[in-house]
């Protein structure tokens, strides 16, 4: 039961991946994305790390593949001039590609890392896999935390920085300042002395 | 029972997948950034295969980190594309010679 | 403990059954007699005026860039919440620098204004 499931999803991923660097259009190579991601969740619940399965599906599927969605459709780039040399360096990635899984391959097989035949064990039922995370995560792993902190905070500054752009010839409403406005802001009463109009007075009166 | 095996020659093929990727897609850098979340998916998979079959909980750990340093890798590297794209009107990496000497 | 996730995957099977037999009943039982007028795009009656595809604004980028941290810090929360009884006080101070530089980052961005939709 177990083997069936995970061949199915893995086969389901390797599908998924080979649609997201084959297909034309960024739209579906992100959904593709996604649903490469789907199953990778899928298979790491398999292998025990339930937390982590939530948290790709949570993290990756509702936050940066909607990035990644976002700026697809922000950027509205042609799909014909992208692929274009696709063609030309199939050959080259196909082989790059299969000696990379040949060599990997022949590590994982070879007899001297003796990797064949290890089972992964079954979890038992009473662990509890957040628990077990948490309990190291913000003890023994307390620096590499705050460092993701740090991480996380340079995302925040560096992304506002970048992309963040004030519109200067928008017209928006204030509204604190709205509300605090006084009268004399607005409204300036001039004292002066009043001026005769000129036509009125006649010709004679005028002075000078 | 599942083979530690199964789990790592499925990481390799995926980690093969994202560089073919990178080779064949290198005209977009959209694509690029995919692919790198591929490999990187990849990574993640060996990790937690070895950690549930050593019985150690640091691999799940040290994924849980590398989730977090590559979203905010993928929210800035796809900030620079926008500045990119604001900029120079497309994102085709050949394009991208302003520094060249 | 797996057994605990086959209402899950069954859940998957039934939502992909859900989705994919409607669908498939539609492409193979719906007659389907197409035509020039039928086929082309169709605006309220003019001929289409653009491609389909709109460009977003780029403020929608920010909003979801950093949706993805505060996303983040959510999950960190979340084991940390789970076995706050067993670290205690040292759980909480290594949380609350955490949260805390998070907070200098939302501060940060409250004051540049990239928040405000204008």
């Amino acid at each position: 039961m177990e083997q069936a499931v995970f061949y199915l999803f893995a086969a389901i991923l390797l599908f998924a991946a080979t649609m997201v660097i084959t297909v034309r259009n960024p739209v579906q190579a992100a959904l593709f994305l996604v649903l490469a991601f789907f199953n990778a969740a899928v298979l790491w619940v398999l292998a025990g790390a339930e937390f982590l399965g939530i948290a790709l599906v949570v993290v990756y599927v509702g936050a940066v593949m909607v990035l990644f969605l976002f700026v697809v459709m922000m950027l509205d780039i042609t799909v014909a001039p992208v692929r274009e040399g696709f063609a030309r360096y199939l050959p080259v990635g196909l082989v790059v590609a299969v000696l990379m899984a040949l060599q990997l391959g022949v590590v994982i097989l070879s007899d001297e890392v003796a990797l064949v035949g290890g089972l992964i064990p079954e979890p038992a039922a009473d662990v509890n896999n957040i628990r077990a995370i948490g309990g190291v995560l913000y003890t023994v792993y307390v620096y590499p935390f705050e460092i993701a902190a740090v991480i996380l905070l340079v995302a925040i500054i560096a992304a506002i920085t970048l992309t963040l752009r004030r519109r200067t010839n928008m017209k928006h409403q204030d509204i604190p300042e709205q509300l605090n406005v006084h009268k004399d802001d607005r409204l300036r009463v001039l004292k002066m002395e009043t001026e005769r109009r000129p036509d009125r007075g006649g010709v004679g009166h005028e002075e000078g | 029972m599942i083979e530690l095996s199964h789990y790592l020659i499925l990481a390799a093929l995926l980690f093969s997948l994202g560089v073919a990727g990178i080779f064949l897609n290198r005209k977009n850098v959209i694509l690029l950034l995919m692919c790198v979340e591929l490999i990187l998916l990849a990574v993640n998979i060996n990790l937690i295969g070895f950690s549930t079959y050593m019985g150690d909980i640091a691999g799940q750990v040290f994924v849980f980190f590398i989730l977090t340093v590559a979203a905010a890798e993928a929210a800035i590297g796809l900030a620079i594309v926008v500045v990119l794209f604001r900029s120079r009107g497309d994102i085709n990496v050949a394009a991208l010679d302003a520094m060249r000497g | 403990m797996l057994e605990n996730y086959l209402p899950v995957l069954l859940f998957i099977l039934v939502g992909l059954v859900f989705g994919v037999v409607p669908l498939l009943a539609g492409f193979v039982l719906g007659p389907r007699r197409p035509g020039a007028e039928k086929q082309s795009p169709y605006e309220c009656g003019f001929e289409a005026f653009e491609d389909s595809r709109m460009k977003f604004d780029v403020r929608y980028y920010l909003v979801a860039i950093l949706f993805i941290i505060f996303d983040l810090e959510i999950a960190f929360l979340f084991p940390w919440a789970v076995v706050l009884d067993d670290i205690g006080l040292f759980g909480i101070l290594a949380m609350g620098l955490f949260v805390g530089l998070l907070l200098v980052g939302f501060l940060y961005e409250w004051k540049k204004g990239a928040l405000e939709w204008e």
